[in-house]
């Protein structure tokens, strides 16, 4: 990927552009308003944009989810989202992990590195808050917040043996 | 209600009724419909299909109101913040603008042997394109991300501001007495355009957040009546009351803009029409033939230099060719502005008023033709591939 660029719309708002390594450019166009517009430029004439989708404030939020890789679909080990001291990890549960299969309640996550799981994302759905009696699963994604040190050292029991 | 009265209603529902079908079939064929409302204006002046009689004052006034309400839309569009680093960063673009696009109204204005200040005024005429066509233009036909659209949006906020200055020193000239007295009238008028957006810039969203009501009706009043008031104090010292009306939209910024153009957006749209009504009514229709052949060879000049105008501005900013043209394309038509200043001198010359109305609708249509059409003309024209480039901030 080459640079993003951004560029004022006067009185309309701003844009973004991206040209990809292959060479075609996407940009976002962001109204004052919220509004949204995705486009896509032309191959030919790169300056036009051959498809412009409008998206209100809320598409474009859900879009830029899906596009963020949602890190439960993609990329797990890299998931790392930052809150001021705070991180959260998508981490999944590795079959070979001693706490493979324990409920929380067994686990003891929390007393052991100080991370807390505040989510499970398993195959039939998701559990917000799960309780003791919920199970660590081998293949189940477990959803850590802590301190760096804390989620890492959780990152390590839930992936590794030992 | 007496009779005058009904007499009064019976004709503006007869003319807006006539703009509503005019407005209806220029939808349809995709062009833009303030020209077909000069149309309409010239169709009932003096000379025209039928007079009204009852009406006319009436539609004065609203034409005022349009003016005043098309330049606080338009105002509303920018922050002072937004102006000041459009200005230091467009100014080579505004500058070639001018000098192009100038000329040939002043050099039409000497030849035709109108009084000086006629000339500028045509001039003025031939310099401003349409704000508001080329923005609708622009949204119409989605092309609010290409990459020229910046550079042709740039160029228009330069313009814009530009006749914060040139209004303001047409009038003083036009109305002012004396040498002297007509260089004070300027200096002030200077000197207020200046400390009103200096404040307005300082105090940034301090002032609009005063002037905010949850209550629509209680905003909209507000809005209206400072913008009245300012727009009327600006027309006493002969700062032009478009100028005091731009001024308030530009002051106004936030989150009371968005409110702001919700409510004014409808009025707007009906003043303007009438505005562009008034003009057509106010224009000699026996004058028309001996100027349209002028009109048609200064409408002519003025697309090849607009198209000049946004192809240089476009080229410097990294375009390619199709995306030059279609810059160039989108600064031709012309419109309220072009309207606005002609409607200053129509009293000291009619023939720039037949002049302006025919040379606005021509311009009107070749642009919106020309920017609808620019990438066939690219493509038919453009044997290999457009230059590639990276893109620039």
């Amino acid at each position: 990927m080459r640079k993003v660029t951004e560029t004022d719309l006067p009185g309309v708002g701003v844009r973004f552009d991206l040209e990809t390594d292959a060479g075609r450019v996407v940009g976002v166009v962001v109204h004052q308003s919220g509004r949204r517009d995705l486009v896509v430029y032309d191959d030919w004439d790169v300056d036009r944009a051959c498809e412009s989708v409008e998206l209100s404030e809320h598409e474009g939020h859900t879009l830029g989810e899906i596009l963020g890789g949602s890190p439960v679909l993609e990329h797990l080990d890299d998931a790392v989202h930052r809150l001021e001291d705070l991180v959260i990890s998508w981490i999944r549960i590795d079959p070979k992990s001693s706490l493979a299969g324990q409920t929380l309640a067994e686990a003891l996550l929390r007393n052991r590195t100080g991370a807390g799981v505040v989510a499970l994302v398993t195959e039939s759905g998701s559990i917000p808050i799960p309780g003791g009696a919920d199970r660590l699963e081998p293949g189940d994604t477990a959803v850590v917040v802590g301190v760096p040190s804390a989620v890492k050292a959780a990152t390590r029991l839930l992936t590794r043996p030992g | 209600m007496h009779t005058g009265g009904d007499l009064l209603v019976l004709e503006l529902g007869a003319v807006v009724l006539g703009l509503a079908v005019v407005a209806r079939l220029a939808r349809r064929v995709g062009l833009p419909a303030l020209p077909l409302y000069l149309l309409v204006g010239l169709a009932l002046g003096e000379g025209g299909l039928v007079e009204l009689p009852a009406s006319a004052d009436f539609i004065e006034v609203g034409a005022e109101i349009g003016v005043i309400l098309m330049l606080l839309m338009l105002g509303l569009e920018f922050s002072p913040h937004e102006l000041v680093v459009n200005v230091r960063r467009s100014t080579l673009a505004g500058f070639t603008d001018l000098v192009l696009n100038a000329a040939p109204g002043v050099v039409a204005g000497f030849v035709l042997g109108f009084d000086p200040i006629v000339a500028v005024l045509l001039g003025g005429v031939t310099y401003i394109s349409s704000s508001g066509i080329v923005a609708k233009l622009v949204a119409d036909l989605d092309r609010i991300g290409n990459h020229e659209t910046p550079v042709v949006l740039s160029v228009l906020v330069i313009e814009d501001l530009a006749m914060v200055l040139y209004l303001p020193i047409v009038s003083g000239v036009l109305f002012g007495g004396s040498v002297l007295s007509t260089t004070v009238t300027v200096a002030v008028s200077l000197v207020a355009v200046v400390a009103v957006l200096g404040i307005a810039y300082v105090l940034g969203d301090r002032l609009s957040d005063i002037a905010l009501s949850h209550s629509s009706e209680a905003l909209l009043l507000t809005l209206l009546g400072v913008t009245l008031v300012v727009a009327g104090l600006a027309g006493r010292l002969n700062l032009s009351t478009a100028v005091g009306a731009f001024i308030v939209g530009v002051a106004l910024s936030g989150d009371i803009v968005s409110h702001a153009r919700g409510l004014l957006l409808p009025l707007r749209n009906l003043f303007a029409a009438v505005f562009f009504v008034f003009f057509g009514l106010q224009v000699d229709t026996g004058l028309i033939p001996g100027v349209a052949a002028t009109a048609v060879a200064i409408a002519l000049v003025s697309a090849a230099t607009k198209i000049a105008t946004g192809w240089i501005a476009a080229g410097r900013a990294g375009i390619g060719t199709p995306g030059r043209l279609r810059a160039g394309a989108a600064l031709v038509a012309h419109g309220e502005f072009s309207v606005v200043i002609a409607e200053l001198g129509i009293a000291r010359e009619g023939d720039l008023g037949a002049l302006a109305a025919t040379y606005v609708i021509i311009l009107t249509f070749i642009g919106a033709l020309l920017y609808q059409f620019s990438d066939a003309i690219s493509a038919a024209t453009l044997k290999k591939r457009p230059r590639r480039h990276r893109t620039r901030p």
